[in-house]
């Protein structure tokens, strides 16, 4: 009880709800433009900050994730780009209802999906911050590894016709993700001597290319899409029927959401394919996944905002921040002489509670706010092809500019994209791929480092009860996969 | 059969590229058991391995006729327009370079050569101009 009324005078004593609001409006428009992540629409924010009163800031600076994550699932769903890593997942299904026609149900589904998911990660980081935490304690270097190889089985659900050339797309990805620094010797691999290289490729810049650069590739020989009739160019919420259908695929994202979330670098990537991967298995219409499934939008969307909670986990119980944008937000509570970690509870526990209501009114921002800039973005891409198609040219390369500042991304980003084009005519799934260059460098750098531990004995991986558990968990997913396969 | 052969071609010239290119990494006196190109070389192997697995499966398939008959060197097209982007954006700046994609891109897309293009082209690359350079504050070519 006290707590609640700690959390209802942080929001009636200041300006967290206007900052909620604002925060919120910023993440969705970051999200939406591909090349600002959810942690640079953070960190742009944060100077601004500096003069707010503590609780706004951090509400504000924490809807500005909760937004983002949203908004990353709309040029995913409308022009086959997801503006953030996240909104990969939702790619799949949410471009194939687009482009059917159903863009409008497509984005409801993924609004009303975010909002479960950020609703119920906000209902774990209140009450099992402290259990959560210490799961992620339990994860150590070949814990790592296995949930890596755990995220690596879903290839086995999403390799499409032949499993075989999804392993070799998997190969291709885990190829180009160990380009860059060595991650223990510290030595070039794969960088011809280019510094542009030394930091390796971004994930987000394959997956621009081989997602929207492809498309917009074989757009220019595709006839012109049918044009959505007029009811379809509106935003649609979820009827009583299909919030039934999407009970389960939500009730999948958001359990593994939490558990992803809470662990530190796992991220809402990992959870969102893990999530996709799984509803599909469970569903009672898997073959209409990859095809436009409703579910196949709902799962990916709720388990990416259940991160947005979950992911404050480590960082408000351990003062660890588990991912970029909790690193963001540490900076803002240090910004404000706030140290976050087990001792932020009982020194100014006002502003732990704050940042709960805050996250509250954040959701509910997120759905004001998208109901009102989602029709609007369904007109725009129901302009003419030439024209939406040279625009998204033009934003992806702008886009993927941004993200590091370089042409040189540009570059890879269009070469991947060739590249994505050439595995489309070869019938080589794409998704694999983005899963390899996604969880290449955690599965490598964890991989060594336990062998280092172990004096190179392989039997660390077994020996580990959490990595020994997700090597299990991945095993069976890979041979349930198989059987589901035969079937 | 002739499209999966010519993907596990790819995939073989791939890997055997890869893993000349692993074995020339350099030993560091910092490094592990299992070194730099321990992990390159294993999935060199494995594209390998998986390559011919193609290869062999696409001999013993049944033949299916695609009838998808598409101008590919076209569609790469778009792609040196991106390109030819890289090159004119340090020279011409970032507005004039993006107003000459927008425009390049819409007419290679089917729009007609006209002043409506040109106001498009204009306006996408000022709008996000203006997001990007003067809202977001990025420095941009």
């Amino acid at each position: 009880m006290h707590e609640l009324a700690l959390a209802w005078q942080a929001l009636a004593g200041s300006w967290a709800i206007p900052a909620a609001f604002a925060g919120c409006a910023w993440g969705i428009i970051g999200g939406a433009l591909p090349g600002i992540s959810p942690s640079i629409a953070m960190a742009l924010l944060l100077p601004f900050t500096h003069g707010m009163e503590p609780v706004a800031a951090i509400v504000m600076l924490a809807s500005v994730y909760v937004g983002a994550e949203y908004g990353g699932s709309i040029p995913a769903i409308l022009i086959r780009t997801p503006g953030t890593n996240a909104a990969a997942a939702t790619v799949i299904d949410g471009f194939e209802m687009n482009r059917r026609g159903r863009g409008g149900e497509a984005l409801g589904i993924s609004l009303m999906s975010g909002l479960v998911g950020g609703l119920f990660g906000l209902l774990v980081l209140a009450a099992a911050t402290g259990p959560l935490a210490r799961v992620a304690l339990a994860f150590t270097a070949p814990a790592y590894f296995a949930l890596g190889i755990l995220g690596l089985s879903a290839i086995a659900g999403l390799s499409g016709r032949s499993l075989v050339k999804g392993a070799f797309a998997a190969c291709l990805g885990l190829m180009l993700a160990t380009v860059g620094t060595d991650p223990v010797s510290g030595v070039p691999r794969f960088t011809f001597d280019s510094p542009d290289l030394l930091a390796g490729i971004r994930p987000i810049v394959v997956m621009v290319g081989l997602f929207a650069v492809t498309e917009l590739i074989a757009q220019v020989v595709e006839p012109d899409w049918e044009k959505p009739p007029g009811s379809a160019a509106r935003l649609r919420l979820p009827d009583w029927a299909m919030w039934k259908r999407l009970a389960r695929p939500q009730g999948i994202g958001a359990v593994i959401g939490a558990f992803e979330g809470a662990t530190p670098g796992a991220a809402g990537s990992v959870a969102a394919f893990l999530a996709y991967n799984e509803a599909r298995r469970w569903s009672r219409h898997p073959e209409e996944f990859g095809k436009g499934s409703p579910e196949g939008v709902a799962a990916p969307e709720c388990a990416n905002n259940v991160v947005t909670g979950t992911a404050l986990v480590p960082l408000l119980a351990l003062g660890i921040p588990g991912s970029n944008s909790a690193a963001v937000l540490m900076g803002g509570l240090l910004l404000h002489g706030l140290t976050p970690g087990p001792m932020l509870f009982v020194k100014n526990p006002e502003v732990v509670y704050g940042l709960y209501s805050g996250l509250l009114v954040a959701n509910i921002a997120m759905v004001v706010l998208g109901l009102v800039i989602l029709t609007p973005c369904l007109w725009l891409v129901s302009r003419p092809k030439h024209y939406l198609m040279a625009f998204i040219l033009v934003l992806v390369v702008t886009g993927v500019y941004a993200i590091g500042q370089s042409l040189f991304d540009v570059g890879i980003a269009l070469g991947v994209g060739v590249l994505g084009y050439g595995l489309r005519y070869f019938g080589v799934p794409q998704l694999p791929l983005v899963l390899g260059a996604v969880l290449g460098f955690m599965v490598e750098s964890n991989y060594r480092r336990a062998l280092q531990l172990s004096g190179g004995e392989h039997l660390i991986f077994l020996q580990d009860p959490v990595s020994l558990g997700l090597l299990i968990c991945a095993a069976a997913l890979v041979v349930y996969s198989l059987i589901k396969r035969n079937e | 059969l002739r499209r999966d052969l010519a993907c596990a071609a790819l995939g073989l010239a791939i890997a055997g590229a890869y893993w000349a290119a692993a074995r020339e990494l350099p030993r560091s006196m910092l490094s592990d058991a299992v070194g730099a190109d321990g992990v390159p070389t294993g999935l060199a192997f494995l594209l390998v391995f998986f390559s011919l697995l193609i290869a062999v499966r696409a001999l013993f398939k049944k033949q299916e006729r695609t009838e998808e008959r598409q101008n590919h060197v076209r569609a790469l097209g778009v792609a040196v327009l991106g390109f030819a982007y890289i090159a004119l954006a340090p020279l011409a700046g970032y507005l004039v370079s993006s107003t000459a994609l927008a425009g390049a891109a819409a007419v290679y897309y089917g729009a007609p050569r006209n002043v409506d293009t040109v106001a498009f082209a204009t306006g996408s690359a000022a709008l996000l101009w203006l997001v990007f350079g003067r809202m977001l504050g990025i420095a941009l070519p």
